[in-house]
């Protein structure tokens, strides 16, 4: 069920990936977190339905840059400790980060979704 | 120190990998089982170290690192986009709100529980 090689691929993705991620925080905050999160659910979106949806590479490939690469670079848990940090120290914040991450993360993946399949019907001519 | 938040991220990704495959081959439903349990318990412990009020060191290494890694907000979406596209609207909207929900309420008692501890 688990091969070395996806294994190892993951990690080493997840390693720049989670590396980027804390650079961007450091340097944007909060707004990191939304950079993050919104260009790395585009950017799944565009691998899921380009990539791996045609088996257009290797298996460690796309697990690599998926699972390991974009999904260390986005968090889930981090989204929702900087909204716990906001609530006692920038409640003017707090609303619009919200609905920035989830209307924007959701729009991003879509767009990624409308791209591959851009690609996709490019490709068949 | 940012040597140790890369391989944190890496360790948390590899787990997120694992045990997503392990659900994936035991459940029967096409709800994402492993992503929603895996970002409502990462929230969870994020929350909890935060109230804990460790080092930045050890905040930046197991939180940001580990954890951060190990969630993950891209496959969410892009699930919910699966979901969409596959005749499931309703699934996706359920999965989308209880993981919103379940999240935030998750962080908050993580993060109570961590201040009593700490």
């Amino acid at each position: 069920m688990f091969k070395a090689q996806n294994i190892i691929s993951i990690g080493v993705f997840a390693f720049f990936g989670g590396t980027l991620r804390y650079l961007l925080g450091e340097w944007l905050s909060y707004n990191g977190t939304i950079l993050v999160n919104l260009s790395g659910s585009f950017l799944l979106a565009l691998l899921t339905y380009y990539a791996i949806a045609n088996n257009r590479w290797p298996e460690w490939l796309t697990v690599g840059l998926g699972t390991g690469f974009v999904g260390s670079y986005t968090t889930f848990s981090t989204f929702n400790i900087d909204m716990l940090k906001m609530i006692t120290q920038n409640q003017a914040g707090l609303l619009s980060y919200f609905l920035t991450t989830v209307i924007g993360g959701l729009g991003c993946a879509f767009l990624g979704y409308l791209v591959a399949k851009q690609f996709n019907k490019r490709e068949q001519r | 120190m940012i040597l140790m938040i890369g391989l944190g991220a890496a360790v948390g990704s590899i787990i997120r990998y694992v045990l997503t495959q392990i659900v994936k081959q035991k459940q029967k439903t096409v709800f994402p089982l492993a992503t929603f349990v895996i970002n409502l318990s990462g929230s969870f412990l994020l929350g909890m170290l935060l109230g804990l009020n460790s080092t930045p060191v050890v905040y930046k290494i197991f939180g940001t690192g580990l954890i951060g890694g190990y969630t993950t907000f891209s496959t969410f979406n892009t699930e919910i986009i699966l979901l969409k596209n596959s005749d499931q609207p309703k699934m996706a909207m359920a999965y989308l709100l209880s993981s919103y929900l379940g999240g935030g309420l998750l962080a908050i008692i993580g993060w109570q529980l961590g201040k009593l501890l700490g």
